[in-house]
């Protein structure tokens, strides 16, 4: 039985990564054989869910998507392409910090999926090619979306897995290392990509003649969306001291924006993307097979010998591992797999380092490669459907030296002010 | 009403050898909201209102939401809409949506209810291409038999 549970965990991971089918598909019928093999009976499935990851998911979605309709995002982004004044390398350095700081606040993948759109009209209006600026948003949201527990799917699964660590405390022990990485990266890509963004002269005053809160005139709910949001974000600072748990931040927020500021519920659960919460249902599922049949606490071993019980090394060959693991599979999955592997490497004790590298590696790890994080996949599919497809080598050629340079950071921060 | 024998069918079609711009003009001369593309005789596709509206907007115009923010023109509007004009249609059309000459009214407001096109295509029992039905054309014919005027 331990055999057959690693060979359908380890199916699902191939299958997600060659993108044969869908990744909710392999990761329900993964789930399903863990049942109906007898891994796990009925209601260890159930119980291996992590019922608080999909809440704080379904929450954002409602949230976000709610907010999406004001066109505030639009205007974030257009605001920030006009403060670029038509030059390029402002104009990466802007739309790298518009969609990192959206990244942290919203989540990577919508941050992603609401700022490439825009990019494809505003490259379009200055004539230059979208890649590259597509490119440096999806690194941006993905670094972006570490300095936050709610920012990428990793640090969402560490932080409802783990409640020792707070709201707070990601943004103490990720959001300086993710915003000096940021800094470093965009200005790597910067120079990388300053050929291919020459904008002529005239077209620069193209983005003046914009009028970002056009979309926000007349648009419903702009005030009551607004400060719900903010409530909320509010409200993940306070989480800790109030004894409150980020899932329950997140559904009190999206059930407050259900009351003010939505006339048609089932439109606005219409937002949830049931897909992926279904995704996380089936990995969960999966994890948990491994878990009953005593695999993770195996590999936990193995790991521990590696490292001869080095702390240092032990977070080291953690956040190397589960970047190089991230790249080759996607982060999710592989976070899901590595959470209970760094639990039951840690007993009873409780070292906050061991986490930190784990969400270092498994976000950083997501810029290596185009299937590495959902936000590269999504950003990816809207090139595609633009008619201007980016590659996987394409993609590796940027990704991987991004995520190299990224690590070494990572390596540097956490000998210095975490081990 | 049993069958749609008695409603004008409107025979707009495009061979699906066809360009982008001879179906845009068939398209607009109609005056339907969609035209069959026929490989002899038989219906492969839809070349409807929205795949013209799409085919001269850039396409990620389905990615976004808000646009009202734009006040000019997109310069490479231009350059778009002279390279879609000698595509082939069969680049741009869409899955069919048929029904038999001889099925029910009812089951033909059913395709219209659920398949949101604002005209189908009409087949023989041979599934050869008969005529469009519009949907106005079709509701409005309803109206008339049904109260008897």
């Amino acid at each position: 039985m331990d055999v057959v549970a690693v060979g359908i965990f380890l199916a699902a991971l191939i299958l997600i990564a060659f993108e044969w089918t869908h990744r909710t598909k392999v990761a329900l019928c993964g789930a399903a054989a863990v049942v109906l093999l007898g891994i796990l009976e009925q209601e260890q499935a159930i119980a291996a869910i992590d019922w608080s990851t999909l809440g704080l998911l379904v929450g954002m979605m409602v949230i976000v998507g709610l907010t999406e309709r004001t066109g505030v995002f639009t205007y974030l982004a257009l605001r920030v392409a006009q403060l670029s004044r038509g030059r390029p390398m402002r104009l990466v350095f802007l739309l790298a910090g518009v969609t990192g700081v959206m990244s942290a606040f919203l989540d990577n993948l919508t941050a992603i999926l609401l700022v490439v759109p825009i990019t494809l009209l505003l490259a379009d209006l200055l004539k230059v090619s979208p890649i590259p600026l597509v490119l440096v948003e999806v690194i941006a949201s993905n670094i972006g979306g570490t300095a936050t527990l709610i920012g990428d799917p990793p640090n969402i699964m560490i932080g409802t897995a783990k409640p020792e660590l707070s709201f707070l405390d990601f943004i103490v022990n990720l959001a300086p290392v993710a915003i000096v990485t940021l800094l470093v990266v965009t200005t790597g890509l910067a120079l990388a990509f300053r050929k291919q963004l020459v904008i002529e002269p005239e077209r620069r005053r193209e983005v003046d003649r914009l009028d970002p809160a056009a979309d926000m005139r007349g648009a419903p709910y702009v005030t009551r969306s607004l400060l719900v949001l903010l409530g909320t974000i509010v409200g993940f600072f306070l989480h800790a001291p109030l004894h409150i748990e980020p899932a329950v931040v997140a559904l009190t927020g999206a059930t407050v924006m259900l009351l003010v500021a939505a006339d048609d519920v089932e439109n606005a659960l219409e937002r949830v993307e049931w897909a992926t919460i279904f995704f996380f249902i089936g990995l969960f599922v999966m994890v948990g097979g491994l878990e009953e049949r005593g695999v993770i606490d195996r590999v936990a071993e193995g790991f521990a010998d590696l490292t001869g019980g080095s702390r240092s090394l032990e977070a080291l060959v953690i956040l190397w591992g589960s970047a190089a693991g991230s790249a080759v599979v996607d982060n999710i999955p592989f976070t899901a797999a590595m959470i209970p592997v760094v639990d039951s490497l840690q007993g009873d004790g409780f070292d906050d380092a061991a986490w930190w590298a784990l969400a270092l590696g498994a976000c950083f790890g997501g810029n290596a490669t185009i299937i590495a994080a959902a936000a590269n996949v999504a950003a990816s599919g809207v090139l595609d459907r633009s008619g201007q497809p980016v590659s996987f080598v394409r993609f590796l050629m940027v990704g991987l030296p991004v995520t190299a340079v990224s690590l070494v950071i990572a390596t540097v921060y956490l000998v210095l002010f975490q081990l | 009403m049993s069958s749609l024998h008695d409603i004008e069918l409107i025979p707009a079609s495009v061979d699906v050898s066809a360009t982008f711009d001879e179906a845009a003009r068939a398209l607009a001369e109609s005056r339907l909201p969609a035209l069959a593309v026929l490989d002899e005789g038989r219906v492969v596709g839809l070349f409807t209102d929205e795949e013209l509206l799409l085919g001269v907007s850039p396409k990620y115009l389905d990615e976004l939401r808000h646009t009202a923010f734009l006040e000019s023109e997109l310069p490479s509007l231009r350059e778009h809409a002279a390279a879609v004009r000698s595509e082939p249609v069969r680049k741009h059309m869409r899955k069919p949506i048929t029904v038999e000459l001889d099925s029910s009214s009812l089951h033909a407001s059913e395709r219209f209810v659920h398949c949101d096109e604002g005209a189908i295509a009409v087949v023989d029992g041979d599934g050869r291409f008969v005529g469009m039905l519009s949907k106005a054309e079709f509701a409005y014919a309803m109206l008339r038999r049904l109260t008897g005027s």
